[in-house]
């Protein structure tokens, strides 16, 4: 897969490259609006990174550049506004999905690959890590072939472990992950140890291997 | 009382002093200088009688002229002061007695004296003095009617550009495009309040603007650094030589800052519902909406034991959605946080109002403090805006929302 990064701050610039540039993807960046449009126009990417707040300009106007140019690359937007008038403006204007700042790298990834499963893999539909099998569709997951049932949270929880896989992810990105914004009614992480504890426990019976480490109180790393 | 019936009594007070002090002069200066005429004709009588007795030489004979009566007493004084004064007389021809004017002096004749006394009649001059204050009178009414008049109707008309300002001035909605106008005037001062407050209105629509954009730059310039921080973190855990005890710090630092960011969402959002910044606005079936929230709070309520009761009547309100949403959270999450294990949940939903109320310590909250930014109980671990922001979010709508406490039950009523 290849990814152009367009955000202007260095430091996050740097780790959302280093953090991409996995399994062979090439994870390209720059800092502002007019050299991120001359990539786009030597180029073609599969997925666009995209701050709003650009030094040189609104980061609306690579949208508004590749719809004008009909090319297909997915656009994720990373935006430190929260504002509502900004979502659904860069929704309409052909962005993919809006995150918002800050955020953790895992669910960046998680998002990304999203993304470039809704645009690019749409005909086979399969997410396939070794022995586990999930269909994207219909929303049902085979390991060996044989079908096991996951809760809505299990089965979320899988598809963030195989998108971030081989990297630690921290419980506080989890937790964001699977309850977003109720997350600070839960005064501990308990919640996740139980739903990780079953989702383990399913591929296990179902004769898969366990690729789920603990990371002492940290967090988790899915792993071959 | 408007300004016109203020100035309208004051000037009916001004005026009418002014004209009754005024007519009371005009009586006596009037009736002195009537007076004085009167004496003049009287000397001039006495002249004419005693050149009458001296010339007829003679007795003096009583005599009547046309309006005079003279009168001529022998008397024995030597002396006696002329003096004018008023009298009542009988006139002789009518036969009814009338005011006069009477002169009074002593006539040598020979060696004997006489007391001549004239009187004249003084009806003429009353009558005068009756038509004058008449016609004062009249005067005073037609003026205060005039004034009257002029105070309601011109006055009142002279007002309406500044009624015209008022009324402007009290539809102003600072987050407009349409700025204050202000009707042109013919009068100046009005002219320069229309200018004042456009001035004025410019000044406060510009502050209010840059507010605006400090709200979201403040948002930019404190999310980046977070966002730069949190990245940090997650690579910094990638590596495999970290301790326990080095991982358990970094974890510290994701909940601190996962708070500092929270907090930072709050008061922005709080900022926002301040300026009325929000505007959108969709139909929302409550009752789904709470249906679908028990659902996602069941897995908390189970873990704390908690058993909801709830009864919903179909409601729909008009408001935005993530509003509500975070009202919502924000009401279901004190419910299940400041429960005690086992407890209950109540929830209601009437056309009129929704309660939230759950079991709990003991002791009712203060009902005031609970809803003010950064208040907080001992063991919360939130930063103290939830129930602010619940607050700012039900007055944005308009809604009311109370505290209440009943034995060990803590109630949270919305009424809209």
């Amino acid at each position: 897969m290849k990814i152009l990064v367009i955000e202007d701050e260095q430091g996050l610039r740097e780790n959302i490259t280093s953090y991409l540039n996995v399994d062979g993807n090439i994870c390209e960046s720059c800092n502002a609006l007019t050299p991120a449009l001359q990539k786009l126009s030597d180029y073609d990417y599969d997925c666009v990174l995209l701050d709003i707040g650009l030094p040189d300009g609104e980061g609306f106007g690579v949208l508004e550049y590749l719809s004008t140019q009909q090319k297909s690359e997915a656009v994720l937007i990373i935006s430190a506004r929260n504002s509502l008038d900004d979502k659904l403006k860069g929704l309409n204007i052909g962005a993919d999905d809006y995150l918002t700042k800050p955020f953790h790298l895992a669910e960046l990834k998680a998002r990304l690959m999203a993304v470039y499963r809704r645009k690019a893999l749409n005909t086979s539909s399969k997410l396939v890590f070794n022995e586990i099998s999930i269909d994207i569709q219909g929303r049902t997951v085979e390991v060996n072939k044989n079908t096991i049932i996951l809760t809505r949270k299990e089965y979320e929880m899988l598809l963030y472990f195989i998108a971030n896989k081989g990297k630690v992810i921290s419980k506080n990105a989890i937790a964001e992950h699977l309850w977003g914004d109720e997350m600070d009614m839960y005064d501990s992480f308990d919640f996740i140890y139980t739903h990780i504890k079953n989702l383990r426990r399913k591929i296990l019976d179902a004769g898969g291997r366990d690729y789920l480490t603990s990371i002492y109180g940290l967090g988790y790393k899915f792993t071959d | 009382m408007r300004l016109s019936e203020h100035y309208t009594r004051t000037s009916f007070y001004i005026t009418l002093a002014v004209l009754v002090i005024g007519a009371v002069i005009y009586y006596f200066a009037i009736s002195y200088i009537g007076t004085q005429q009167l004496d003049r004709a009287l000397q001039q009588q006495l002249t004419e009688a005693e050149e009458y007795i001296r010339s007829n030489n003679g007795n003096p004979q009583q005599y009547d002229l046309d309006r005079d009566h003279a009168v001529f007493v022998k008397t024995y004084k030597q002396l006696l002061q002329k003096r004018f004064f008023d009298t009542i007389y009988l006139k002789p021809k009518e036969q009814r007695w009338e005011a006069g004017r009477a002169v009074e002096d002593l006539v040598k004749l020979k060696n004997s004296n006489y007391k001549v006394t004239i009187t004249i009649s003084r009806v003429g001059q009353k009558n005068l003095i009756e038509l004058i204050s008449i016609i004062t009178l009249a005067l005073l009414a037609g003026l205060l009617t005039v004034l009257f008049i002029t105070n309601k109707y011109l006055l009142n008309g002279l007002w309406k550009p500044f009624q015209l300002t008022l009324k402007e001035i009290k539809q102003f909605n600072i987050a407009d495009v349409d700025q204050f106008k202000g009707k042109p005037s013919k009068v100046d001062e009005f002219t320069e309040l229309n200018e004042a407050i456009r001035e004025m209105s410019l000044r406060v629509t510009q502050d209010y603007l840059s507010l605006k954009q400090f709200t979201e730059n403040a948002s930019h310039e404190m999310m980046t650094p977070l966002a730069v921080v949190t990245t940090k973190l997650d690579t910094l855990i990638q590596d495999e030589t970290l301790n326990a005890a080095q991982l358990a710090q970094i974890a510290d630092i994701y909940s601190s800052v996962n708070k500092s960011s929270r907090l930072n969402h709050s008061l922005l959002l709080l900022a926002k519902l301040e300026n009325k910044l929000i505007v959108e606005e969709e139909s929302i079936e409550l009752d789904v909406i709470l249906e679908r929230k028990m659902l996602q709070f069941q897995e908390l309520m189970q873990n704390k034991n908690l058993t909801v009761r709830y009864k919903l009547h179909p409601k729909q309100i008009s408001a935005s959605k993530y509003l509500i949403d975070i009202l919502l959270n924000n009401l279901f999450g004190n419910a299940i946080r400041h429960n005690v294990p086992g407890g209950e949940i109540f929830i209601g939903l009437d056309p009129y109002q929704l309660s939230i109320k759950n079991t709990g310590i003991a002791n009712a909250l203060n009902g005031q403090q609970i809803f003010e930014r950064f208040h907080k109980s001992k063991d919360s671990q939130g930063a103290g805006l939830g129930l602010t922001l619940v607050k700012n979010i039900c007055q944005h709508y308009g809604y009311g929302i109370q505290y209440q406490y009943d034995e060990g039950k803590h109630a949270f009523v919305i009424t809209f």
